[in-house]
C-alpha cells in the first residue's frame, strides 16, 4: 500500500509539534484520508496509555542499570574476575589520588530519578499551589524558573490521568477557564512540570504535588 | 449529484467526534452534544444541497466541524469570568475513556520486546525528537518511525487475540 505524505504528520499532530497553520491542513487531511485517521486514532490511543501510565509501563527502561547489561556483558567477559579485582583496586587509587590532588573545576550534571524518570540536570521547584485543601481552583501554577531559552511543559492529573498539558517559556501558567470547568470540588488533582532545553531535551523534571480544593470553605 | 447520507454520517460521526474531543476536551460534557449538532448540521446542509461538490466532502464537513469548534470556544469564554488572555483554544488533552482498556493497552505494550518499548518509552513517554531517539538509540530516524509502527500493528494485533 502507498504512504500517505501526511503520515509522518500524524506523532507531529498528537505531540503537539505542528505549527498553527500545519495543524490546520492535518485536520483537514485527515477527513479526507481514512487510512490516515484509522492509524491517529490508535496511535493517540497508545499515546494517552504512554503518558498516562507510563511510569508504570517503563519501570524497566529508567532503571539505568538493566539497559547498560546488554553492552556491559563482553566487557566483563574482557577479564577474569581476579584481575577485575586487581584493576578495581588500582582505579579507586588512581581514583583517590586524583580527586586529592586535582581539584574539581567542573561540576558534574546530576542524575537522579523523580517518579521513576531519570532527570537529567536539576530538579524543578514548584512554588504553587503546594498545600492541599484549597478553597478555590488554583488559577495560577507557579515554580522555580531554571533560566533563559528553557520551555516548561506542564502537567495536570485527575486522579492518576492526564487533564491537561500546556507547554509556556514563563515560569507560570494561568489556569484556563476550559479547564477549570471541568475540575470538581473535593477531588484529587495533582501537578508536575518538566523542562525542556531549547532542543527539546528534557533536562529536568518535578515532583508530583497533589491538590485539592474545597469550594464550600 | 447521488449522496448517500447515512453512509456519509457513519463515515464521518467518528473522525468529527476525535476532532471535537481533541479541541474542548473529552472531560467537558457538552462534547457529544457538539458532535450530535455537527452531525444535524451536515445532513441538514447535504438535504438542502449545499453540497455542490466544489471541495471534497470531508473538507464540507471538516469546516462545518471548525466553524462549530470555534463558536463553542468563543462562547465559553464569554460566559465565564475572568477569560484568560490571549490564548483560549485549549490545548488538545488526552483522556482515556475506558479504564479497563487502558489497562490492557498497557499491559500489551509491557509486553513488547526491548527494542519497541525503549522507543515508545523515549518517544513517546519522554517526548524526545525522533532525531534524539534515532541517536540514543543509534539507529537511522527513518527506524524509530518503522519501530513506532510495528509496535502499533503488534499491539493491534495482541489486543485482538
Amino acid at each position: 500500500m502507498k504512504k500517505c505524505k501526511f503520515e509522518s504528520w500524524i506523532d507531529e499532530y498528537l505531540l503537539d509539534r505542528l505549527d498553527e497553520t500545519q495543524k490546520e491542513a492535518f485536520e483537514e487531511h485527515y477527513f479526507n484520508c481514512l487510512p490516515c485517521f484509522e492509524k491517529m486514532e490508535g496511535r493517540s490511543e497508545m499515546l494517552a496509555v504512554v503518558r498516562a501510565k507510563g511510569s508504570e509501563i517503563f519501570r524497566d527502561e529508567s532503571a539505568p542499570a538493566k539497559t547498560r547489561l546488554a553492552w556491559l556483558e563482553p566487557v566483563l567477559a574482557f577479564l577474569s574476575p581476579r584481575q577485575w579485582a586487581v584493576a578495581a583496586v588500582s582505579a579507586a587509587l588512581i581514583t583517590v589520588l586524583a580527586i586529592g590532588i586535582i581539584p574539581s573545576l567542573k561540576k558534574d550534571i546530576p542524575q537522579f530519578f523523580i517518579n521513576d524518570d531519570l532527570v537529567r540536570g536539576s530538579s524543578i521547584i514548584l512554588i504553587s499551589p503546594v498545600i492541599n485543601n484549597l478553597n478555590q481552583i488554583p488559577s495560577e501554577f507557579r515554580w522555580q524558573s531554571l533560566g533563559e531559552n528553557t520551555e516548561y511543559r506542564l502537567f495536570i492529573f485527575f486522579e492518576e490521568e492526564l487533564l491537561w498539558n500546556t507547554t509556556t517559556k514563563a515560569n507560570f501558567v494561568t489556569l484556563p477557564d476550559e479547564i477549570k470547568s471541568q475540575m470538581v470540588s473535593g477531588k484529587k488533582y495533582s501537578w508536575q512540570v518538566k523542562a525542556f532545553s531549547p532542543e527539546g531535551t528534557l533536562i529536568a523534571v518535578s515532583s508530583r504535588v497533589q491538590f485539592n480544593f474545597d469550594v464550600s470553605k | 449529484m447521488e449522496i448517500d447520507i447515512d453512509a456519509i454520517v457513519a463515515k464521518y460521526r467518528p473522525v468529527v467526534s476525535f476532532r471535537v474531543k481533541r479541541s474542548i476536551g473529552v472531560q467537558t460534557p457538552d462534547w457529544e452534544d457538539i458532535v450530535n449538532e455537527i452531525m444535524i448540521n451536515v445532513v441538514e446542509k447535504l438535504k438542502k444541497g449545499e453540497f455542490r461538490g466544489d471541495s471534497s466532502i470531508g473538507t464540507f464537513i471538516y469546516t462545518i466541524t471548525s466553524r462549530r469548534i470555534i463558536d463553542f470556544i468563543r462562547k465559553k469564554s464569554k460566559v465565564l469570568k475572568h477569560a484568560p488572555e490571549p490564548d483560549p483554544y485549549v490545548s488538545p488533552q488526552e483522556h482515556i475513556e475506558n479504564r479497563e482498556r487502558a489497562r490492557w493497552i498497557a499491559e500489551s505494550i509491557e509486553k513488547l520486546k526491548p527494542k519497541y518499548k525503549e522507543v515508545l518509552y523515549l518517544y513517546y513517554y519522554k517526548e524526545l525528537s525522533r532525531e534524539e531517539v534515532a541517536k540514543k538509540l543509534k539507529i537511522s530516524p527513518r527506524r524509530v518511525s518503522e519501530r513506532v509502527n510495528y509496535a502499533q500493528k503488534l499491539l493491534k494485533k495482541i489486543m485482538k487475540e
